[in-house]
């Protein structure tokens, strides 16, 4: 997309949550549109690393997890300021992601794959086990909210906005990031790596680094929704989520930044509006992903405009 | 010609692959601003010679010196920074990029914009991106592939993806340029335009390493010549001592029994 295009339609989405946000005031909805927001964050910072740089990560709730623990233990146990802990929060998982990066992306395909579920499990395994710190199963409670000036942000209007603020925030940022020099060694690295590393790019450190920046995204999304709900437990960062966050990029589609927002609202409204989905979600997940994998590989975004683009193709053909 | 530095120095180089010994202590030496052509049959082991050369992997035992150092051991990228490009036998082109896009990749070595950089947009990045531009154009230009800048690199004919990988390489400003088979799918026009771009590139103060199987084109451009041939270096010389070589007649033609 041309930086004048990308830029006009951000323009056009600000102005749509601004709308969206004032215009809806059942809670429950509003919860709802938060936690899309919460997981847009996720499938975006996944994209990076899955959809530009090919590389795959079945463990990446250990980062949202980490960034909510994070967070969730500096401001009970320690009682600092949730806005101290922030810049804490994402140098550590900035540091961690390229300290797991660096040697874990040495692999790849399946090995990449079983390195990273070992890392969601362990991660898992410490968010549940740790109880003096992580309140164990049953969770951390009281995480203070964000307070900027005398606004309280709950998981109401105001969460909303700082939510989708953040969105709007990082879909700029990431447009930024593909259309540059390291967005093109991203995709350079994703179809040839051989290529790539020909090219004069430093293969092992730009993965490390784009595991990195997905790990600080999805901590981010963690700490947001750690003040927002002001309570969070092991379950949340679990296998499950991983592969929750794998399947909103892959519907979404790879390398592409709307469909982020696309997969994380598919992902997280169809268990609301199919409940018989809540007990099989794993099961759903596995086939919306072979499904999608076989029929529409490009993701839903790519796949439905391809489809529209070959209709227009075949109707101006018939019409001539 | 013998007091003068060598530029590439290949010093009993071997390679092994299981059991097959894909080079065997090959030594030679590439002079500076030379077009140096490396032929043999197939399976010679030319293309891993290249492989070696470029970091892909390291020899087994043997030493290369690059202007004088040592260049054993380092990684590929540090040797694009050197002045070592290349392209590939079976042309890798980035499949999801634009022709401009894949000669952009090409400049990393010489841009330097991170992580932080591309997301801030500093002025110096916004300029640093516009001579890129303007470079990669400029030798898209070169190699007569402005007018398909924008196109898909891989919905180009195949003569012309070789260009737009020549293009690439010397947008990472090398000072030795390896082609592996650059003129293999090209028509006699399409091997004419080659023939006079890699005299261009080498007027440009570009050492030229080239394996090729057009033997025209090879002895029309050569300074030097060595034939290789199951791994091990069979001769050495001007394009008139290889032409009139008995050794090399018989590996192309096959022994006499
Ligand atoms: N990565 C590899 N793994 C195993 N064997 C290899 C590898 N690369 C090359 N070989 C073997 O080494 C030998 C030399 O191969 P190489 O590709 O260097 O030949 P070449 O001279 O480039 O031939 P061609 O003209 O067909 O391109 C061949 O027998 C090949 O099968
Ligand atoms: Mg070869």
């Amino acid at each position: 997309m041309s930086s004048r295009a990308r830029l006009y339609s951000t323009g056009i989405f600000a102005l749509g949550i601004v709308a969206v946000g004032l215009g809806v005031s059942n809670p429950y909805e509003q919860q709802l549109l938060t936690i899309i927001g919460i997981h847009t964050l996720l499938a975006l910072g996944l994209n990076m690393l899955m959809g530009y740089a090919g590389q795959i990560s079945l463990g990446h709730a250990a980062f949202f997890g980490l960034g909510a623990y994070g967070t969730g233990i500096f401001t009970t146990h320690f009682q600092w300021s949730p806005w101290a802990s922030l810049p804490v929060v994402l140098v550590t998982s900035c540091l961690v992601g390229y300290a797991i990066g660096r040697p874990i992306l040495r692999l790849s395909g399946y090995y990449l794959a079983m390195g990273t579920l070992g890392l969601g499990i362990i991660a898992h395994v410490i968010f549940r086990e740790w109880d003096t710190f992580t309140g164990g199963a049953s969770g951390l409670v009281g995480i203070p909210p964000l307070v900027v000036g005398r606004l309280v942000l709950g998981l109401g209007r105001t969460g909303f906005f700082a939510v989708w603020a953040t969105v709007v925030l990082f879909f700029v940022l990431c447009g930024r990031l593909v259309d540059s020099r390291i967005g093109r060694a991203l995709r350079a690295l994703g179809d040839s790596p051989g290529a790539a590393a020909a090219s004069g790019i430093h293969t092992a450190h730009l993965k490390a680094v784009i595991f990195s920046f997905s790990a600080v995204m999805a901590a981010l999304a963690g700490y947001l929704y750690a003040h927002l709900l002001g309570f969070i437990s092991p379950s949340s960062f679990d296998f499950l989520m991983s592969i929750r966050m794998v399947t909103m990029v892959v519907i979404g589609g790879m390398a592409s930044i709307w469909g982020s927002l696309l997969g994380a609202s598919v992902i997280t409204l169809l268990p609301e509006w199919l409940h018989v989905f809540s007990d099989y979600e794993m099961m759903a997940y596995g086939l919306i992903l072979m499904v999608v994998m076989i029929f529409l590989p490009q993701g839903l975004t790519r796949g439905v405009l391809d489809a529209f683009q070959r209709a227009r193709t075949l109707r101006g053909a018939a019409s001539s | 010609m013998g007091t003068q530095k060598p530029f590439l120095a290949i010093d009993g180089v071997s390679k092994a692959f299981g059991g097959i010994q894909a080079l065997y202590q090959v030594s030679f030496d590439v002079q500076e601003r030379h077009i140096h052509a490396l032929i043999g049959p197939n399976g010679a082991g030319k293309t891993t010679l290249f492989n070696v050369i470029s970091g892909a992997f390291p020899p087994d035992e043997g030493s290369i010196r690059l202007d004088g150092t040592d260049i054993q051991g380092c990684p590929m990228h540090e040797l694009v920074r050197l002045g070592i490009a290349r392209t590939f036998q079976n042309v890798e082109l980035f499949a999801g990029m634009s022709v401009l896009e894949n000669v952009l990749v090409g400049c990393h070595s010489r841009t330097r914009c991170g992580l932080i950089g591309a997301m801030a947009r500093w002025p110096w990045v916004v300029r640093e991106e516009r001579r890129a531009r303007q470079r990669a154009m400029e030798l898209l230009d070169m190699v007569g592939l402005a007018d398909s800048a924008h196109k898909r690199a891989v919905d180009l004919p195949f003569g012309w993806q070789r260009l737009v990988e020549i293009a690439r390489a010397l947008a990472a400003e090398p000072k030795l340029l390896l082609l592996d088979e650059p003129a293999a799918g090209l028509n006699a026009v399409e091997t004419e335009k080659l023939s006079r771009l890699i005299q261009h590139i080498r007027a440009s103060g570009i050492t030229v390493l080239l394996v090729e199987h057009d033997m025209n084109l090879t002895m029309d451009i050569s300074d030097r010549i060595v034939v290789l041939d199951r791994g091990r270096k069979l001769a050495e010389g001007t394009p008139r001592e290889i032409q009139s070589s008995d050794a090399v007649m018989e590996a192309y033609l096959g022994k006499k029994q």
